[in-house]
């Protein structure tokens, strides 16, 4: 059990999926605007370095909330990468989890917008605050996106989502429009490229994370680098379970296939779309993305029932 | 400021992990830029690093916005008497070990500018400079060497 907690599919191995999911999409994102790309090892060549520099903080900020704010999000998010199975290997599994997975990666959106508020700077404070609109406007409709697949399982087990794939076909076929939703929402959970308006660089500087530095800013790269792949993989497993199109395949490589071909998708979207304002995503969630969502969910109650 | 010495009697797990640490900062720099008072020709020679002709992603070369997530501040510019604080104050806000590039004449010298009433002269009339880079304005290929020889030196 504790093999299977540290080492795979526990802390390590998303460790490593982070750093390689990390290297990948930066390299995609610069063949797509034909750029050569950092090399393979870059990802580790900056977290050494931030972990071996020098640690400030700006007067007034509470020392110990700065240190405990990127932990407790890293701890949220590798907590949430346990209950989430990875092709057959699974180290945790029950009624429910599904909520519990989504509880627990909505804790690094608010303790980011702690990281903003407690650095008293100007564009943290800036940054902060867009980060908590941003999460009032995609996370409903990622919500109700990933409740389609939920109603047609008839179970809330992310588990037992999964199994319900194997026998039909993948959700994302059966719920395209709930897929794209999904992908959406996770997108803003992500502040990836078209919606990375809480740290857009030109800006607000770095959003939150303008006043941190050193250890804390490699435990905040870290925990957004996990959180990309623990998204990545909850939504192939929500919507691209097992399926009996890969037979020959083992499933831990489709699954890996399947998570980079997500991963391709987001890069593709950050190298294709244009920053969104605040103002714009506010209104797409709230008039575009959640009616949308709720369609999705009748249609699913409907056929699922 | 300079890495920390290592003491004189070598113990190999820390010189393994300075030989680690050394060469994550070796393969990651990232840059601030700053400009105390130029023409602007320099920034935009600057801003062709980015592009795909010269991409130093490669080499692993970011542009940070924030003082505190860079390792060089890209100096261009002569320091005029009224950037000077300004200069100094980005400059203490950075996280150590950080090294100073100075980028073109002006901001090695004063250039064109020098004698000025309003010109303290180059960048190291205020900071400790670890590599110049000449040219009005520099090529981004000369740019690209500084960086690449001043990287050099961190061992």
């Amino acid at each position: 059990m504790l093999l299977k907690l540290l080492i795979f599919p526990g802390f390590l191995f998303l460790f490593l999926c982070a750093l390689f999911f990390d290297w990948v999409d930066r390299r995609m994102l610069a063949r797509f605007q034909g750029r050569v790309g950092p090399p393979w090892y870059q990802p580790v060549a900056d977290l050494i370095k931030l972990l071996a520099k020098e640690d400030i903080l700006p007067t007034g900020v509470n020392p110990l909330t700065a240190a405990v704010l990127p932990m407790v999000s890293l701890a949220a998010v590798l907590t949430a990468g346990l209950y989430i199975p990875f092709g057959a290997f699974s180290t945790a599994s029950f009624e429910g989890d599904l909520i519990v997975v989504l509880f627990l990666l909505s804790i690094p959106a608010l303790a980011y917008f702690l990281a903003g508020w407690i650095s008293t700077g100007v564009y943290s404070v800036l940054g902060g605050s867009r980060a908590l609109l941003q999460y009032f406007s995609y996370e409903v409709p990622f919500l109700m996106a990933l409740a389609g697949p939920a109603i047609l399982a008839g179970s809330w087990s992310i588990t037992h989502i999964v199994d319900y794939q194997s026998q039909t076909i993948w959700i994302a076929l059966m719920q395209p429009l709930g897929f794209v939703l999904a992908i959406i929402g996770l997108i803003g959970k992500l502040k990836r490229d078209p919606l990375d308006i809480p740290k857009a660089k030109s800006e607000v500087v770095a959003g939150s994370l303008t006043e941190f530095s050193g250890r804390k800013l490699a435990l905040w790269h870290l925990t957004m680098n996990m959180q990309t792949v623990v998204g990545i993989f909850l939504l192939v497993n929500l919507f691209m379970g097992q399926s009996s199109v890969f037979g020959p395949i083992p499933a831990f490589l489709s699954f890996g296939l399947k998570s980079v071909g997500i991963l391709l998708l987001l890069s593709t979207a950050s190298a294709l779309y244009a920053r969104l304002r605040i103002d714009q995503l506010a209104t797409l969630g709230w008039r575009v993305l959640a009616p949308l969502a709720l369609v999705q969910i009748l249609v699913a109650t409907w056929i699922g029932g | 400021m300079k890495p920390r010495m290592l003491s004189s009697t070598p113990n190999p797990l820390a010189t393994l992990t300075h030989r680690i640490v050394q060469w994550a900062r070796r393969k990651s720099p990232w840059i601030l830029h700053f400009n105390s008072g130029g023409c602007n020709g320099c920034d935009i020679e600057l801003l062709d690093l980015l592009t795909p002709r010269y991409d130093v992603e490669r080499l692993g070369i970011l542009k940070e916005a924030s003082p505190r997530h860079a390792d060089i501040l890209l100096c261009t510019g002569p320091v005029t008497r009224q950037s000077r604080d300004r200069l100094l104050r980005i400059y203490e806000q950075m996280p150590a070990p950080k090294w100073v590039v100075s980028m073109g004449s002006c901001s090695c010298s004063g250039g064109v500018f020098q004698g000025g009433h309003n010109i303290l002269g180059g960048v190291d009339q205020v900071l400790p400079v670890d590599m110049y880079i000449f040219g009005c304005p520099c090529r981004p290929e000369a740019i690209i060497d500084g960086l690449v020889r001043l990287l050099e030196q961190i061992k």
